[in-house]
This record gives C-alpha cells, sequence and structure tokens, in this order.
C-alpha cells in the first residue's frame, strides 16, 4: 500500500469519518497520547538518573530495568496507537508539517536507540554505576525522547 | 472589581502580553509545561504504582518516595511557574474556561489526597513498609491519585482547544 492509498482510505472512510466529525473524539484520544508520553517520558526520567548515576542510586539498576523498561514499553505503545488514531483523520496536515516529519524521524531515532543500544546497557551489570559511558548513553536517551516531545508540541504551532 | 475584570487586566500588563504574542516564548512555556509531566506526575505514578504492588514489589515505599521526592518537587515546581505563566498571558479566557475550573478544582483534590497520606499513613509508614499488604487506605489513595491526575492531564489538554 503506497503512501497515496493510505491517503485516499483516509479520505474516504466512513469510519474515520466519525473520528474527523465528532466535537470531542480527537481532543479526548489527545488525552490519552499525554497519559502515555508521561508514562513513556516519566519512565525515562526514571531509569536515566539511575543510569547517570544521580538519582535513584539506592534502587538496584536490575530492578528498574526490568519493571521500569515494561512501563516505558506501555507508556510507548499508548503514545503511539493513540497518535495514529489522530494522524488518521487528517494525513496530508501532518504530512507537510515539519515539525511532524522532526518528530517521525526522532520517533524512529529514539526506537532504534532504545531497543538496540540502550536495553543492553542497562541490562548489563556495568549500569549499576555512573560510569561516563552510562552518562552519555543516558544523555543520549533522554535527548532523543524529549526531542520527540518538542517536536509533537511544535506541530500545533506550524499549523 | 470584578476577578473576570481582574484577569482581563493582568493579561493586558505589558510582560503578560508579550508572553502572549511572542512566537517563541509561548510555545517554549507551554512545551516546559507539558513535558514537565514527566518529572512531577510522571514519578507519582511510579510512588502510587508502589503501593499498589505493581512495581518494585521488593523495594521499601519510603526508599522509593525518599529516591523519587527530590526530583518530583522540583518538577511540580516548573509545573507551577508555566503553568502562573500561561495563565497570565490568557488570564480571561482561561479563568472562564470550564475545563481549567475543573483541573483547578480537582488540583486541590489531589493536595488533599496527598495531604491525608501524610497526616494519616506516612508516620507509621515503617510498619508495612516492606510487607506484602499495604493499608487499603494507602491503596485507595494511590488509586484516587492515578485517576485525578489522568484527570488534570485530560483538563489540561482539553482546556487548550477551546482558548
Amino acid at each position: 500500500m503506497s503512501l497515496q492509498d493510505l491517503w485516499r482510505m483516509s479520505y474516504d472512510s466512513h469510519t474515520i469519518d466519525i473520528l474527523r466529525n465528532s466535537k470531542y473524539a480527537i481532543p479526548v484520544i489527545q488525552s490519552f497520547h499525554l497519559f502515555g508520553i508521561t508514562l513513556l517520558l516519566g519512565s525515562m526520567v526514571i531509569l536515566n538518573l539511575r543510569l547517570s548515576g544521580i538519582g535513584l542510586r539506592q534502587i538496584p539498576m536490575a530492578l528498574l530495568a526490568k519493571q521500569i523498561w515494561r512501563l516505558a514499553i506501555g507508556g510507548l505503545l499508548l503514545a503511539m496507537a493513540t497518535g495514529f488514531l489522530v494522524f488518521l483523520p487528517d494525513p496530508a496536515r501532518y504530512a507537510a508539517n515539519y515539525a511532524f516529519r522532526t518528530k517521525m524521524v526522532a520517533l524512529c531515532v529514539a526506537v532504534g536507540f532504545q531497543f538496540l543500544i540502550y536495553r543492553r546497557v542497562i541490562r548489563s551489570g556495568a549500569a549499576e554505576s555512573g560510569s561516563p559511558r552510562n552518562i552519555i548513553v543516558a544523555c543520549c536517551s533522554l535527548t532523543s525522547w524529549f526531542l520527540v516531545g518538542w517536536a509533537g508540541r511544535a506541530i500545533a504551532f506550524l499549523g | 472589581m470584578s476577578i473576570v475584570s481582574w484577569c482581563h487586566w493582568l493579561q493586558s500588563t505589558p510582560w503578560a502580553t508579550s508572553i502572549r504574542q511572542s512566537d517563541f516564548m509561548f510555545p517554549v512555556i507551554e512545551g516546559s509545561h507539558i513535558l514537565a509531566l514527566s518529572l512531577s506526575v510522571g514519578l507519582i505514578v511510579l510512588l502510587d504504582l508502589r503501593l499498589l504492588r505493581l512495581v518494585l514489589p521488593s523495594e521499601r515505599v519510603s526508599k522509593i518516595m525518599n529516591q523519587v521526592m527530590p526530583w518530583a518537587l522540583p518538577g511540580f515546581g516548573i509545573m507551577f511557574v508555566t503553568g502562573l505563566l500561561l495563565f497570565f498571558a490568557q488570564a480571561e479566557k482561561v479563568y472562564t474556561n470550564g475545563y481549567f475550573r475543573v483541573k483547578m478544582l480537582v488540583l486541590i483534590l489531589v493536595g488533599i489526597n496527598a495531604l491525608i497520606y501524610q497526616l494519616k499513613f506516612y508516620p507509621a509508614m515503617a510498619e508495612w513498609d516492606l510487607s506484602e499488604s499495604v493499608p487499603r487506605g494507602a491503596q485507595a489513595i494511590a488509586i484516587v491519585s492515578l485517576a485525578f491526575w489522568m484527570i488534570v492531564i485530560a483538563c489540561g489538554r482539553l482546556m487548550a482547544y477551546e482558548l
């Protein structure tokens, strides 16, 4: 399916019309998008405070890496599912928006980093101490996620 | 002077006007307000989930509280300051917005909820800190906290559609 097909499907679909025309559908979905973001970014703050060694030092990293990771993934899935529902009624508007494009690229970078590098780092024994390597990894993680967040906020201001 | 006309005066002050009309300041303040949710509510969620024994059940509640609060409190500080600036910039419309009023009401209830925890459960925390049974009341406070914070976030998001 090409992007154009997705566009046509979206604008032709009666189901998506419901989302488009309801006064409250998108605002309510956006609220759930924010719950997801709070959970995801909150989890990333917790993990990275611990990984960099500047906070939550009394809680073992091994525990956080398992349990807070799950919260982060839960938040990410909620944010992505609701984000897709917000995107679907008006794909052309979002596709033309530079902040949205930046957000999608940043999201791919953040998710890639998260699963390819970050997960391994926080699960290794070396994650228990705030070494320079851990601090750099924590900074990369936080920067990538907050870039996604800021780009997302900028969508509204770029029209 | 009525509150509405006071709000009108407030948002007409030069610095409130400059925030409202700035292409840079307003988005930065609003973005900070939203993303600081991660530091404030995001960290309180951890504490609530621990009280419900859904995360880190092997760690003491008091320990998690001590570790999390030094970060959550500055987070709430950012929320308060940026929220106040956003209010100044659009005081009249915000004050008359129904969602804003619900948000403020629920914020007060959240504060009372936290106060009840501090008075009733915090002093005796050592008794059940690690046990399998967190007092029912403390669990209820955690559920109320999670639900109320969701209402606060939703009202904050919904009110912006009407400004």
